[in-house]
């Protein structure tokens, strides 16, 4: 799972405020566009004289607590997604826990994911948010039609992305899968409820639906009955070896999490107590998915509605003693499986019992064709729009404007994801603020790595991003090198204006063998526009003083002190900003993103010159 | 959970076909990010392995130079896998009792030092670690008082013997398995043996080469290379004579495979430690030699399962081994029967014999050094010296 963390700490108050001003930014985005989408409804009620509008029919009740209830669960989830330490904390305390006990090939497809999330958290982190505040709200507004079948096939889309690489495909691939813990994840039931939203009117009009999203239940409560009843899983044992089996261990984790006193004792006793009867909670579980299961797959109403209750107590017990709500402590994204559970059940059982005599007939457009006549001239398309969108009803307007918050975090995080190197914000989270510097760089006089005399005098007109570096350090000098290599890249023809500039940095090590074995070591060599200056050890010391670099070698086998800063020279000489470069956790998503840094900062001297 | 089928015949009208591929449209624009999250991220930056180290012995050793001067690098410190764990070089001038820290410096050393330096200047080589592929180098002429920094362009092999010097040249074992000489001090380094050249040698083929161990030169200036042999009853010694490597090493009569972990310089000739069969049923032996053709050999040392932890020589080709299960054993010189140690102290790191027989065990405890003394005739140590060594912890991590 390697290269899937930025490194950074969750609470980074850099990611923290970036996060706020994107969701603040992008939110009033979204609320301009629903405030002008509204306005335009309202202003084509003038344009054209209403039409009558033929009543739709009832919608089936399944389905609307379907919609209602999904709906509300995806807003929910997208407010949770809006916690401050979501952009750095999501990899390595949801995505990174989830998958850590999925085989191999699991754990490299969540953890690409997972890299791409820590090289652009902010972009990330924000249309998580809007995406699921966005299908929430498109499922809670478009009650009928194809706006609203859209929303249901929006959250199926959403949650498979969620559930493969969120929740690691629900840990259905890992050891110890078991419905009291989650399995198969509980966005996969959001899916199942995208799907079922997404169906034709049609299906909705018999009880088959119904009969089949109960025996579906059915068979999964079944099934993850047999699962937990397994000999050899663990689940018969409260505690194994001294330590506590695998559904008390897993309590015990949660009584540690942040939460209500109440339910953190509530939570805690029920890990005691299971710990010290295992073998009869575990007894408990099995027999009730196992009967509720076969309840489920009778299809009779009565039996279904006491299966429904039942599941229903369960998945409370279950989702307080066990799940512990789902939302405390750490980093929670929903409130786990227990509740869409629930919805499903309720939902299936209405949509067994409670079909509408009128969902037969056929839909009601939510769009009707508008007469021609309606809008004056039909030749031309401006009044045919007009009449299109005098005739949209507030219902779809507000599904367009749900849309468009989808929109608005679907399309950066797509341009973010085509982006393989990292965001600036990492760089900037680690090296702090860089404030504005404009004071004449000091002249200095040293030699290249093929003897060479470089003067500063000699690279104006280009950008420098100057540096310090020992040539046989072994830890932070070739990852600044790296970072200046792909700077390099990154800044594609205008690299040909910048000039990289490394000062050794070392009072022991640094003749032109060394250089030139550092620049071979980290292939700097062929790097065009790269310098690694060094001289006699007093134009080196001059050098040093001047940039306020101090360097010193520190006893008994330790590295050479010296200041990890890359210094923006502007092409008329001028020094612009030091740029912390210390590389802090020096991932992949660091490296890559101070790099971005410093070609944004090249371009920037190179804009103000 | 649900079993569903989403082609149930649907005989509702719908509003218009562009209309009904509006969902798909959305869920494909919203299965983008993810799908493109696989996509962007499966390009990711190539890592490099370090290829395995030549041999096996531990870099803690001692040595002394001809003009009596005891130096020793031992392992101090915190966990390596922070990069808390510096090895330092310790020296004791001829005459006395006292050590002193003298680690060259201006290099991380958390990979390990060797030390090189018979008669003349003391050359000390970085292994690398971390980032560093490179092996800088430090010479000192003056006991370690001051450093001069040279580079060897290439990873050194981590064995205590991959480097040697006699005044006049210099050899290095690489951790592929080359070996490259400079002629003079550590500037002009060439190849001397390509990867793979002894034992693709006439000589080398009939010892069945494993892996080389060490390099040293004879005291007249002919380069030795050793290895561990897979043939039974081969010494894996090598001369460089003529432009070839020609098998040097003394017969063994004990018809198992050898493996020479340690091939030394001293003022008057060559030592070999030698480990026959397998740790549980092996044994240890040395061979002193004082032209690179005739060799002295010691009594095998049964190791009843020890495995050594540090080695190293002395005055008068002296030479001691320091075993798992605080065993301390010692010969004298060529001829000498092994003898054992008082149990070392402890955390005993490594070991260094004196002129009259005496033994310092330096024990270390983190950033303490600790000298314990040992006499000639046995009984028990006794601590004469604690070094406080000023460790940076944290500055190459």
């Amino acid at each position: 799972m390697g290269g899937m963390n930025s490194g950074l700490s969750p609470s980074d108050p850099t990611l923290e405020t970036a996060f706020r001003s994107a969701l603040t930014h992008q939110g009033l985005l979204a609320a301009a566009i629903i405030v002008a989408l509204l306005l335009l409804w309202g202003a084509s009620r003038n344009w054209v004289p209403a039409e009558p509008r033929a009543t739709a029919p009832a919608e089936p009740a399944g389905r609307r607590v379907l919609r209602i209830g999904f709906g509300l669960l995806w807003v929910l989830d997208g407010i949770l997604q809006a916690q401050p330490q979501m952009p750095g904390g999501l990899p390595s305390q949801v995505i990174q826990p989830a998958a850590q006990s999925s085989p191999g090939w699991v754990q490299d497809i969540v953890s690409a994911g997972g890299t791409v999330w820590s090289n652009h958290p902010i972009q990330l982190a924000a249309a998580s948010v809007w995406i699921q505040v966005g299908i929430g709200l498109w499922m809670l507004v478009a009650v009928r039609g194809e706006w609203s079948r859209a929303a249901g096939l929006a959250g199926v889309a959403w949650g498979l992305v969620v559930w493969i690489w969120g929740e690691a495909f629900g840990g259905v691939f890992a050891p110890g899968l078991s419905w009291l813990t989650g399995a198969p994840g509980s966005v996969l039931l959001y899916c199942v409820a995208g799907a079922l939203i997404a169906l034709p009117a049609a299906a909705w009009g018999s009880r088959r639906t119904g009969r089949l999203l109960l025996a579906g239940s059915g068979l999964f409560f079944l099934g993850m009955a047999v699962l937990q009843a397994w000999p050899g899983r663990g689940f018969w044992q409260g505690t194994s070896h001294g330590q506590p089996g695998p559904l008390a261990g897993m309590i015990a984790d949660m009584t540690q999490l942040s939460q209500p006193r109440v339910l953190e004792r509530i939570v805690a006793a029920f890990g005691s107590f299971d710990a010290a009867h295992g073998f009869a909670v575990n007894l408990v579980a099995v027999i009730a998915l196992a009967v509720i299961g076969a309840a489920l797959l009778t299809g009779r109403p009565r039996v279904t509605q006491a299966a429904v209750i039942a599941a229903g107590v369960l998945c409370l017990a279950v989702w307080v003693l066990v799940q512990d709500l789902g939302v405390f402590g750490g980093l929670g994204t929903d409130p786990n499986s227990m509740p869409p559970t629930v919805i499903l059940l309720v939902a299936g059982y209405l949509a067994l019992t409670r079909v509408p005599a009128a969902a037969l007939a056929p839909a009601v457009p939510d769009t009707p064709a508008v007469p021609e006549a309606a809008g004056g001239p039909a030749s031309t398309w401006p009044s045919r729009l007009r009449s299109a969108v005098a005739a949209t009803s507030i219902g779809t307007v507000a599904a367009i404007g749900s849309f468009a918050v989808v929109m608005i975090g679907t399309a950066p995080a797509a341009l973010a994801s085509l982006d393989g190197n990292a965001d600036p914000i990492l760089a900037e989270a680690i090296s702090g603020y860089a404030p504005p510097i404009d004071t004449p760089a000091p002249a200095f006089t040293l030699t290249d790595t093929s003897g060479r005399t470089v003067t500063l005098a000699s690279l104006r007109g280009k950008v420098v991003l100057l540096t310090f570096l020992d040539p046989v350090c072994t830890t932070d000098c070739p990852i600044i090198a790296q970072e200046l290599k792909l700077t390099g890249e990154l800044l594609g023809g205008q690299a040909r204006q910048v000039e990289m500039v490394a000062v050794a940095a070392n009072p022991t090590y640094y003749s032109t063998g060394d250089t030139r074995a550092f620049d071979q070591q980290e292939g700097m060599a062929s790097v065009p526009d790269w310098l690694f200056l060094t001289g006699s050890l007093p134009q080196l010391n001059h050098v040093w003083q001047q940039y306020g670099a101090q360097v010193e070698d520190l006893p008994a086998g330790g590295m050479t002190d010296h200041p990890n800063i890359v210094i923006v020279i502007d092409p008329a000489g001028n020094i612009m900003q030091e740029v912390n470069a210390d590389p802090g956790p020096a991932t992949t998503s660091t490296q890559t993103s101070y790099s971005a840094l410093f070609a944004a900062d090249a371009r920037q001297a190179l804009g103000e010159s | 959970m649900t079993v569903l089928s989403t082609t149930a015949p649907s005989t509702v009208v719908l509003a218009g076909r562009p209309r009904a591929r509006l969902g798909l449209i959305v869920a494909a624009l919203l299965l983008a990010p993810g799908l493109l999250a696989g996509c962007a991220a499966s390009g990711g930056h190539a890592t490099t392995t370090t290829p395995a180290p030549a041999a096996t012995a531990p870099l803690a050793t001692s040595m002394t130079t001809a003009d009596g001067q005891a130096w020793a690098i031992v392992a101090m410190g915190g966990p390596a896998a922070q990069e808390d764990l510096f090895w330092e070089l310790i020296t004791r001038p001829p005459g006395s009792d006292r050590w002193t820290l003298v680690t060259p410096p201006g290099v991380a050393d958390n990979g390990g030092l060797v030390a090189a330096g018979t008669s003349g200047p003391l050359t000390v080589g970085f292994e690398p670690s971390q980032d560093l592929t490179f092996s800088p180098l430090a010479t000192t002429g003056n006991g370690g008082k001051t450093w001069d920094a040279g580079l060897l362009n290439a990873h050194l092999a981590s064995v205590p013997d991959a480097i040697a010097a006699n005044g006049t040249g210099m050899l290095a074992l690489l951790d592929d398995g080359a070996i490259d000489q400079a002629s003079t001090g550590a500037g002009g380094w060439a190849p001397l043996a390509a990867p793979g050249a002894i034992a693709a040698s006439a000589a080398g083929r009939r010892c069945q080469v494993t892996g080389l161990a060490a390099v040293a030169y004879t005291p007249s200036g002919t380069p030795l290379a050793a290895a561990a042999c897979a043939r039974p009853g081969s010494t894996g010694i090598f001369a460089r004579v003529a432009g070839t490597w020609q098998a040097s090493g003394p017969a063994d009569p004990g018809g198992q495979p050898l493996r020479v972990i340690r091939l030394t310089q001293a003022p008057a000739g060559d030592t070999a430690l030698l480990q026959a069969g397998t740790s549980g049923a092996g044994s240890l032996s040395a061979a002193w030699t004082g032209n690179g053709a005739q060799w002295t050999a010691s009594p095998a040392l049964p190791l009843h399962g020890a495995k050594v932890q540090a080695s190293g020589t002395g005055p008068g080709g002296a030479l001691w081994v320091l075993l798992s299960g605080d065993r301390a054993e010692t010969l004298t010189g060529p001829g000498a029967a092994w003898r054992e140690l008082p149990a070392p102290p402890r955390g005993t790191a490594a070991l260094a014999a004196s002129p009259d027989g005496t033994y310092d065990a330096l024990v270390v405890s983190a950033a303490t050094l600790t000298i314990d003394q040992v006499a000639p005739g046995g009984g028990a140590w006794r601590t004469e010296q604690v070094i406080k060594v000023p460790l940076q912890y944290g500055s190459s991590s």
